[in-house]
């Protein structure tokens, strides 16, 4: 009985080993996206945002492989186009800014650009949505300089915005300054804010610059820059 | 004698070996049971169902871990109140809360209208969690499943005890053989070798049958759950797509927590079409040059992968200038949804205001590679459409057909009255489960 035992034992462990094989198959490698189910139905006709078309699995044909394998995806607009707004009282945001990137286009800016968004408490608020989003990392929360870039990373510290050096900075420079960065350490944000966003973020720093309060007061909106 | 007792009397080895393959393939029906089974799978069904997105018994999530928080709370607050309206709670200034949200915010949770006693039950299922001990995690534990050269050793090791069966079982015949030839009886004739197995067959056909019948139908479970992944690289079912970049960036390092050393970029910062395209999109090199034209050394890379930023841009860190020579990052889309289903970020951040995470995962705490979290199927989409309440206020979005709801006295109040029945009005009521919202 014992013997027969062991050969049942046996015959056992060669079906173990041959359903763990079968087990197996499942394997995930984490560099694969893997098999897909009708392939057809997965990738349209119309090129895609973020594929990479010369590369596995997404080749679709070698003729669009080779035409998109050293172009990026991610493209500049055709040169001279604007946006289109069908609302006509945002439609100037859409118009070229004309200030050139240099000391004496941010001289200038700050001369005679003005921030066609009112100083309202609603267009403040709307600027701390995205100040929080893009600018609190390096500038803190209330525009001090102490964001956890500055604090973690070792980032050079911004002034303060209700510091010496920018209390009275002029709109057109902060806007300026939004638009095409400034020194080394702040970038250019043109192209993550649109100009309306650029212009409500102004008015947030304005709000900081003024120690958090609405000192200015509500001033009469003007026609959007360019306009 | 009953056939199981038969079975185990004649060949106890078969039993043993049923068992071991029970123990090393069976799932969550060989796990220790919590004392109360019914209530562990009501609440089961109340946490998945309101809890899940964000929390996890055992890790943190958008929230945090909730086993033992129970607990935790005993004594120092009403755990009840603070689940169903945190923000409400809160303002009572209990310190146990405020520790909470200090660490949490500014994510406040969802006001959730769960009664103490389905709250009891989640939390019931939440303290007698155990993680699944599946099939997969058995065959990884072994040495030789860890490398590509998985297959090959599985072979080998198959043939190896084929070969040992086999031999053993010839060493047996000539014991047998001796054995009778001592006792001057005559030897067992030499039979072909597919004959001596037929006959081996033949002879147990209980075991024979009973094992085909678990492979096949083990097989065909296996075959069944298989078919359920296939184009599925996220979820919990199977292992998260995670390809290698070109340059290795630390999602955790640039967005993770301040208090862990991190530097909290906002997921936006970088991903800005969330909020405005159907793409979060990938950010464009520029955006990268926001900060590492003053960074050029990496806290875990050194200068290696911040220099492929500069390769890609153009930039000469020592004349701190462009050259104008740019070369594209050939980025690996990670999230690759079939065209015929159509998704937009703006929706879902604009409208939704939903966080990154809820689908996302804890790509800001746990993640250093970028992965695929969410399973991106159909019944994860609709799923969440179903729970989850829209969120009215401040988007415009939802004013026309409010509008419309309320201005309707018959009609449009009835509507209204059935989609409140359970508290709140789900994307699913307002027709976020019509085929062509996203299949057109």
């Amino acid at each position: 009985m014992s013997k027969r035992t062991h050969s049942h034992g046996i015959a056992l462990g060669s079906m173990l080993a041959t359903v763990m094989l079968l087990a197996s198959c499942g394997g995930g490698d984490k560099n694969s996206p893997g098999v897909e189910y009708m392939p057809d139905m997965y990738r349209g006709p119309a090129v895609e945002a973020y594929v990479d078309y010369g590369q596995d699995p997404y080749t679709r044909s070698e003729e669009l492989a080779v035409s998109q394998r050293e172009r990026p995806s991610a493209r500049q607009p055709v040169a001279g186009t604007i946006p289109f707004s069908s609302d006509p009282a945002k439609a100037g945001f859409n118009m070229p800014y004309p200030y050139p990137n240099t000391v004496e286009g941010y001289e200038a800016a700050g001369v005679s650009l003005k921030d066609p968004i009112a100083m309202t408490e609603a267009n403040v608020e709307k600027g701390k949505v995205i100040f929080m989003k893009f600018c609190q990392a390096c500038h803190g929360e209330r525009g001090l300089g102490d964001g956890p870039v500055v604090n973690n990373g070792n980032y050079p510290a911004p002034p303060a915005y209700d510091g010496a050096q920018l209390k009275d900075l002029p709109e057109g420079k902060i806007f300026h300054s939004i638009t095409y960065g400034k020194n080394i350490a702040m970038g250019a944000h043109a192209s993550q804010l649109n100009k309306e966003e650029r212009w409500l973020v102004t008015r947030y720093v304005q709000f900081l610059q003024n120690g958090g309060k609405m000192e200015r007061g509500p001033v009469a909106a003007v026609a959007p820059a360019g306009n | 004698m009953p056939l199981l007792a038969r079975i185990t009397e004649r060949s106890p080895g078969l039993v043993h070996a049923i068992l071991a393959l029970f123990l090393l393939f069976g799932t969550t029906a060989l796990q220790a049971q919590p004392a109360d089974a019914a209530l562990y799978a009501s609440g089961e069904k109340i946490f998945k169902g309101n809890c899940g997105a964000c929390h996890k018994p055992d890790v943190k999530l958008v929230g945090p871990a909730l086993k033992g928080i129970k607990a935790k709370w005993e004594g120092k607050g009403d755990i009840y109140a603070w689940v169903k309206n945190s923000q409400v709670y809160l303002k009572t200034g209990n310190p146990m809360a405020t520790a909470i949200w200090e660490e949490y915010k500014p994510t406040p949770m969802t006001p959730i209208a769960l009664s103490n006693e389905e709250i009891d039950a989640a939390l019931y299922y939440v303290d007698n969690y155990a993680p699944a001990v599946t099939a997969k995690k058995e065959v990884v534990v072994e040495p030789v499943a860890a490398n590509d050269n998985n297959w090959l050793w599985l072979v080998i090791v198959a043939l190896l005890f084929l070969v040992v069966g086999l031999s053993l079982a010839g060493v047996k015949r000539d014991l047998r053989n001796s054995v009778l030839e001592a006792e001057g009886k005559a030897p067992v004739p030499d039979l072909p070798r597919m004959q001596r197995i037929s006959n081996w067959v033949g002879d147990h056909k209980v075991i024979v049958g009973l094992g085909s019948l678990f492979l096949t139908v083990w097989l065909m479970m296996l075959a069944w759950d298989a078919a359920w992944v296939i184009g599925v690289y996220g979820g919990d079912e199977v292992p998260h797509y995670k390809p290698e970049q070109p340059i290795l960036f630390n999602h955790t390092l640039h967005a993770g927590k301040v208090d862990q050393g991190n530097l909290a970029i906002n997921c936006q910062y970088c991903h800005s079409g969330a909020e405005k395209s159907k793409h979060a999109g990938i950010p464009s090199a520029n955006v990268c040059m926001n900060c590492h034209k003053a960074v050029d050394t990496g806290r875990n890379t050194g200068k290696t992968e911040i220099a492929k930023i500069y390769a890609a841009t153009g930039w000469d860190p020592g004349k701190m200038a462009f050259t104008g020579k740019e070369q594209p990052i050939r980025w690996i889309k990670v999230h690759n949804l079939p065209d015929l289903a159509f998704f937009s970020h703006a929706q879902h951040i604009a409208v939704g205001k939903m966080e990154c995470q809820e689908c996302h995962g804890p790509i800001d705490v746990q993640m250093d590679v970028a992965e695929q979290w969410s399973p991106l199927t159909m019944g994860w989409c609709i799923q969440c459409h179903a729970q989850k309440e829209v969120k009215m206020a401040g988007n415009g979005y939802y004013d026309e057909v409010m509008a419309r709801l309320n201005g309707d006295e018959n009609l449009g109040h009835a509507e209204l009255k059935k989609y409140l029945e359970d508290g709140k009005i789900t994307v699913k009521e307002l027709g976020g489960w019509e085929c062509s919202k996203c299949h057109y």
